[in-house]
């Protein structure tokens, strides 16, 4: 949502006008460009905003039906209200979006637990009526160790980075050179995106799938542009697998980039997935046993006998211990 | 939104908000304008209008007009139910939030709007990376408000209807979690939000329970201990390529998973506390022919009878 178009949805239109009536009665006389500013409003639409609101209840007899005076001058805005006088109070999602933005960022290490940030969530469950803490927890899942420290360092320092990554697509280790450009979160993961030097390309590397990381000496300059944060960019030409799904293993087509879904009725679904490697599609098929009808693969991961071919290596471990060790 | 409608709407709340009595429909046909003079377009109008005020979040209460002769019912805003407390937001506190707000995203909801009423955007805050995207689901509001305030919760789960009161919201690894009683089970337990069937529906009554003390524990939630089998202790052999993804799948501070022997060649042998198969093997076979559950028996039985299933012809 972009509040400053005029298009702003009609609900956010009214309870953003509200809040600027209320701030700027606190205020002595704020200027047109603070108010533009503080509440992501373009001037003319500022200004018929503050008109319209100085026009509530003049259609009664009664001046004292007036709850809003405003008084524009000089480039600055007077508002005194005789109703309104405090914002709405916050709607649980409101609440929610503020309280689990704010828990979020102060779960990651390095946040002070007596900055503003943690003074700020304490108040805010005042308002809430809870205790900080009591309602809701954040665990953005740090993997253990130095890794994101030395990683956001490495970041803001414009350092690159020596990986031992074990890559899980492809089941194997490799040392690499990265440009750390940043660290984020994303479904319950963290990565690093960069430069990888030892592809020449953009990639995403998973923090809990990084067994060392090592800050060297040299320096990168960032790209201009901002990364862009998809973790997976399917090759056109790469593999592709269709799977059937029952309704249990539904969840395969959320938290998987899907091609396409389609649904079979009764809860089953057909969907198409890009595959990075074979031991990715081998994972999927082994844990989803039954729940999971392979409908078509591709011949570069093992074609249709890639879950029983990959069910045999497992179980060969088993039959050649045999006893318990 | 059109200017007319921003503008009744204004009218509208102006007029309920802390009047003496309860204002009637028909009071509100004429003392707000921009409603049409015919009754049923009025009506029509009218409920829309109250609908979209209270998907913003005004409470507007119907209430009996006192000593109104035949018995009418009328609307009133109540001001201490729709004046935000001022938290006394220090501008740095305000800017910690605004900050917080636009390094972490929480997909759909209205982070904006909550920042205006606390007094809009502090100048000068500095521009931030984004560092972690939560998703968001459908429910995420309706639980909060139950957690908030106290409020009893039913919803479908797992074929099953439940009537739960919600102690505690929970975001970990990637997933939103609700802690609470369920009274069905007359336990307590832990719900997925995203394996909610349909929408929550939020019981009337606020303060309808006490959350307990241990609601405040930090919830068990890794995946081989989200079921209510009879628990057993998993013993499983981690090959050395495979050891350092097994040590960063477990949780810090968890107990559900020890590393119980280091072996030289770098091989891990982990004890994990399993009271879900499923959720069990689906860590396993993460690591192919990687790791091998060592005992006891019944679940080494079970992985084995499991991967013949697809191994056979």
């Amino acid at each position: 949502v972009s509040p400053s178009t005029s298009r702003v949805p009609a609900d956010l239109r009214l309870q953003r006008l509200l809040a600027i009536l209320s701030w700027c009665a606190d205020q002595d006389g704020p200027t047109f460009a603070e108010v533009m500013d503080r509440f992501d409003i373009g001037a003319s639409q500022l200004r018929d905003d503050l008109e319209l609101a100085a026009m509530v209840g003049s259609d009664s007899e009664d001046i004292a039906d007036m709850p809003i005076e405003v008084v524009v001058d000089d480039g600055r805005v007077w508002v005194y209200l005789h109703a309104f006088q405090r914002p709405l109070r916050l709607t649980p999602d409101e609440g929610l979006a503020l309280v689990a933005t704010g828990a979020a960022l102060q779960s990651v290490p390095g946040a002070d637990p007596e900055g503003p940030l943690a003074r700020a969530l304490t108040k805010l469950a005042g308002v809430l009526g809870v205790e900080p803490d009591e309602a809701i927890g954040i665990d953005l899942g740090l993997p253990h160790g130095d890794t994101f420290t030395i990683l956001r360092d490495a970041v803001t320092a414009r350092r690159q980075v020596e990986l031992d990554y074990y890559s899980f697509g492809r089941d194997e280790h490799t040392h690499r050179v990265v440009d750390p450009w940043r660290v984020f979160a994303d479904q319950g993961a963290w990565y690093v995106v960069g430069w990888c030097h030892r592809v020449d390309d953009q990639r995403s590397f998973r923090l809990d799938r990084i067994a060392e990381v090592v800050p060297l000496d040299t320096t990168f300059d960032p790209p201009a542009q901002p990364p862009d944060l998809g973790l997976y960019h399917a090759d056109a030409g790469g593999p592709r697998v269709v799977l059937d799904l029952e309704p249990n293993a539904r969840w395969v087509a959320e938290v998987h980039p899907t091609e396409s879904v389609e649904d079979l009725g009764e809860g089953r679904l057909r969907v198409t997935l890009a595959v990075s490697a074979r031991p990715w599609l081998e994972r999927l098929l082994l844990t989803l046993g039954p729940l999971a009808t392979l409908v078509h693969v591709d011949d570069r991961l093992g074609g249709p006998e890639t879950a029983r071919a990959a069910a045999r290596r497992v179980l060969a471990r088993y039959r050649a211990g045999g006893a318990v060790r | 939104m059109s200017q007319a409608k921003v503008e009744r709407l204004l009218n509208l709340i102006a007029t309920l908000l802390d009047a003496p009595r309860p204002v009637t429909a028909d009071e509100l046909r004429r003392r707000v304008p921009g409603y049409p003079d015919a009754k049923t377009n009025f009506r029509r109008a009218f409920e829309r209008d109250k609908e979209d005020l209270r998907a913003m979040g005004v409470p507007i209460r119907i209430e009996p007009v006192p000593l109104s002769n035949p018995p009418a019912e009328g609307y009133r805003i109540r001001k201490d139910e729709y004046y935000l407390r001022d938290p006394g937001l220090e501008p740095d506190e305000r800017a910690a939030l605004q900050l917080a707000a636009a390094t972490v995203r929480l997909d759909g909801l209205a982070g904006a709007g909550a920042l205006w009423k606390l007094g809009g955007r502090e100048p000068a805050v500095d521009r931030s990376d984004e560092l972690a995207d939560l998703p968001s689901d459908p429910n995420l509001a309706a639980v909060f408000s139950g957690v908030l305030e106290h409020r009893r919760l039913r919803f479908a789960y797992r074929g099953t209807d439940r009537r739960v009161d919600p102690w505690r919201l929970v975001f970990r690894r990637g997933r939103w979690y609700l802690a609470g009683y369920d009274h069905g089970r007359g336990d307590e337990r832990i719900f997925r939000l995203d394996r909610v069937d349909g929408p929550v529906e939020v019981e009337e009554e606020a303060g309808a329970f006490t959350r307990p003390p241990e609601a405040q524990r930090p919830l068990q939630l890794d995946q081989w201990e989200i079921g209510d089998e009879q628990p057993v202790t998993a013993r499983v052999l981690i090959d050395p390529d495979a050891a350092t993804s097994a040590i960063h799948s477990q949780r810090p501070g968890s107990a559900s998973v020890r590393v119980v022997e280091r072996r030289p060649d770098g091989s891990l042998v982990l004890e994990m506390d399993v009271t879900s198969r499923y959720g069990f093997r689906s860590f396993l076979l993460t690591f192919l022919e990687h790791a091998e559950v060592l005992g006891p028996p019944e679940l080494r039985d079970d992985v084995v009878t499991w991967l013949e299933a697809i191994a056979a012809p």
